[in-house]
């Protein structure tokens, strides 16, 4: 087996060989990540409504179906308009901390039986439960930390109380979304990332990051579009107007 | 690929394809469709073309210092509790995953689609060591059931009907089932969710990993990359070396031209950054985060002849514009990469022995060049690595003897006056219809399969001195 250092001898060599080098460079990254990613989010707080048309229109594209509600109030009939649509009996969400609501009472109350995760869990008994849970509901409830408008994305970190699997499993994913979580292009996404891994508090917070542009899809038969292979196969995405 | 597949001259493997109706309908139909969805999603993105040179110079800046990026890349992905193996070789890489697979106890391990993989043979060596590779990207997936390799690198099933995956489920997995494909997914969709929920391990590649804080990138449209990464509790990823870049700035670059080039969208359904194995305080995940560091033959052309293809982000682009590609699929290229960047890919390697076939499987019309999101120079290395074969000695010694002939004519005026002169004369049997065909000797193996336009009457040498 080869070793780290000589490996690295290796690749050092054949580098110090290249013949003709000529000049290139990555990408600039912003000096200052925390501002500049204020600076996006101030400018995006005046032109949030040009970027959620944006999101709407491209979010349909890719087959996302869009609800626009007035406030957090109206979120769970929104949701349970789509669980009777589909006819859905089991939902999980994420906890309703990471959420920034509590869906499960409004929910069970259009008919849902609804499992919350809770921040802080993580035994393997409730790892295994969990997963069960996510796979035998219909329906999955998560917020976005961010929501890419260019490109119809949500994106979505991982961590405690907002389990991977919730939007992944069930048949149906719902995420709900303020317009401070708009951006506009994946530039300024870039900058979010790089605000994020030098932030002391986020950095550390969950290990995934998911960018979801609309359903699970494939056109490997036949290079017929198919939706919901592995993942959902609906994509909803519920915009609260109230800031 | 399999050896008695390796052992058919590659113009018998070539002439095979030609004559299955089937794969040529099927190329044509694939390969336009991809063609057109790229062309449409770059003609509404007049940034596509900065962004492109962009990608090209990150591609570079990286290489000429990998040895920085990789160590940045391992230290980092260290410090996030993953991993890090390095793997000089295709065996070694092998052996990293058995070891880890015996010493946890692994029984079946699911993939999401990797070229890496592929290129060491990984499923093979699972398989004989008690070990069941599940491949669960739906195109992977249908040409392991049916044992078979990919023919394209993105869509690997694309030579097969929707009557012959029918067949194929219905047989494997105990059913009757119709030639549908939104039933036969759906199919897929059962048969491959139990066993996301039962894996012990997720095996992936990796589209980027980016040095600056230790994440695994992965593109994928149906979720599987997600499944793997989220279920089993070993996630092992295994990327050769120059997938590593620099910072997240960089990644969203290339996330900006990838999909576009490869299927025409915006982004994939979806892109995963894995930062290490699950966190404190996080309820599901791997717990478990292996990277396992390829080089199999890349390092050595950092300083040589294929370094560009180094840069490829492996989007099948040139696969769908090649002319050779349209017409013979992936199989016949016989190894694990196919189309214009798969015969560089193969001789990077393989080894340029491995080519002397391919190496001229190509009209070097650039069309490659053209759709490469990072502008790697195919037919330039394609010449290139044609003349090593030639000074190698590993060219035919007809082909050696014709162009060493050919370079004396060319070098001298005289020479090439006079073989004008006789060209003319020698011709003359073997003009038909105002076109060379049918020639003797060596010269018969060019006009076999095309024709040539004879030598004119007078040359531009001869009347450039009278119209001057």
């Amino acid at each position: 087996m080869t070793g780290r250092a000589e490996f690295l001898e290796r690749i050092r060599r054949e580098v110090s060989k290249t013949p003709g080098l000529f000049g290139a460079s990555t990408a600039t990254r912003p000096a200052d990540p925390a501002t500049a990613a204020e600076t996006v989010r101030r400018e995006l707080a005046e032109r949030w409504p040009q970027a959620l048309e944006r999101f709407r229109g491209e979010f349909e594209r890719v087959a996302g179906v869009f609800h626009r509600v007035p406030d957090l109030a109206a979120v769970p009939a929104a949701i349970g308009a789509i669980a009777r649509e589909h006819g859905a009996l089991r939902a999980v969400t994420w906890d309703p901390a990471a959420l920034g609501f509590d869906a499960a009472p409004a929910l069970t109350r259009e008919g849902l039986e609804v499992v919350a995760a809770r921040a802080g869990q993580e035994d393997e008994a409730a790892r295994l439960r969990h997963r069960e849970q996510a796979a035998r509901a219909q329906l999955g409830v998560t917020g976005a930390d961010l929501v890419l408008a260019e490109t119809g994305t949500l994106i979505l970190l991982s961590g405690s109380g907002r389990p991977r699997s919730t939007s992944l499993l069930p048949d149906v994913h719902v995420a709900v979304f303020g317009r401070d979580r708009l951006v506009e292009t994946l530039e300024q996404v870039g900058v979010m990332l790089e605000a994020l891994h030098v932030d002391p508090d986020r950095a550390m917070s969950g290990a995934m990051i998911n960018f979801i542009t609309g359903p699970s899809r494939t056109a490997d038969i036949e290079l017929t579009l198919t939706r919901g292979v592995h993942g959902p196969k609906e994509v909803h995405a519920i915009f609260v107007e109230a800031p | 690929m399999s050896d008695a597949l390796l052992r058919t001259p590659f113009p018998e493997r070539a002439g095979a394809a030609l004559k299955d109706k089937f794969l040529q309908e099927a190329l044509k139909i694939a390969t336009t469709k991809f063609i057109d969805l790229r062309k449409e999603s770059f003609a509404g993105f007049p940034q596509g073309e900065a962004l492109r040179d962009r990608a090209r110079a990150i591609k570079e800046a990286t290489l000429q210092h990998l040895d920085v990026h990789l160590e940045r890349l391992a230290d980092n992905v260290e410090r996030l509790g993953g991993q890090v193996h390095w793997a000089t070789t295709a065996g070694e890489a092998r052996e990293m995953v058995l070891r880890l697979c015996r010493d946890r106890g692994v029984r079946m391990a699911v993939k999401s689609k990797s070229m890496a993989t592929e290129e060491i043979d990984l499923n093979e060596a699972l398989e004989h060591a008690g070990v069941t590779p599940v491949e669960t990207d739906l195109g992977e997936y249908i040409i392991q059931l049916a044992h078979e390799k990919p023919s394209h690198i993105i869509a690997p099933a694309i030579h097969k009907t929707k009557g012959q995956v029918a067949e194929l489920f219905s047989r494997e997995l105990h059913g009757e089932f119709p030639a549908d494909p939104e039933v036969l997914t759906a199919v897929a969709r059962k048969a491959l969710r139990e066993k996301f929920l039962q894996a012990d391990m997720g095996i992936t590649g990796a589209n980027f990993a980016v040095a600056d804080t230790g994440t695994v990138v992965l593109v994928t449209n149906e979720g599987n990359g997600r499944m793997v990464t989220s279920l089993p509790r070993i996630h092992v990823a295994l990327i050769g070396v120059e997938k590593v870049i620099p910072s997240m700035t960089d990644l969203v670059v290339f996330l900006a031209i990838l999909a576009r080039s490869a299927t025409g969208q915006k982004l994939s359904s979806y892109t995963t950054l894995v930062r290490g194995p699950r966190r404190a305080g996080e309820l599901e995940g791997p717990e478990e985060l292996h990277l396992i560091l390829l080089d199999n033959g890349r390092s050595r052309q950092i300083a040589s002849t294929l370094r560009e293809a180094l840069y490829c982000l492996r989007c099948g682009a040139c696969l769908n514009v090649c002319p050779v590609y349209r017409q013979i699929g992936g199989h016949a290229y016989g190894y694990t990469y196919p189309g214009p960047i798969g015969i560089l890919l193969t001789a990077m390697l393989k080894g340029n022995e491995s080519v002397r076939e391919l190496a001229h499987a190509s009209s070097l019309c650039g069309a490659c060049k053209d759709v490469c999101p990072v502008r790697i120079d195919i037919p330039r290395m394609l010449v290139e690595l044609r003349e090593h074969l030639d000074r190698e000695k590993i060219a035919p010694w007809t082909e050696r003897v014709v162009f060493k002939a050919l370079r004396r004519l060319l070098l001298s005026p005289t020479a090439y006056r006079l073989s004008a002169t006789v060209g003319r004369l020698a011709q003359r049997p073997f003009i038909r219809d105002g076109r060379l065909r049918g020639l003797p000797l060596v010269f018969g193996q060019w006009t076999k399969t095309r024709d040539l336009p004879p030598v004119a009457a007078r040359t531009f040498r001869e009347r450039w001195k009278e119209l001057r």
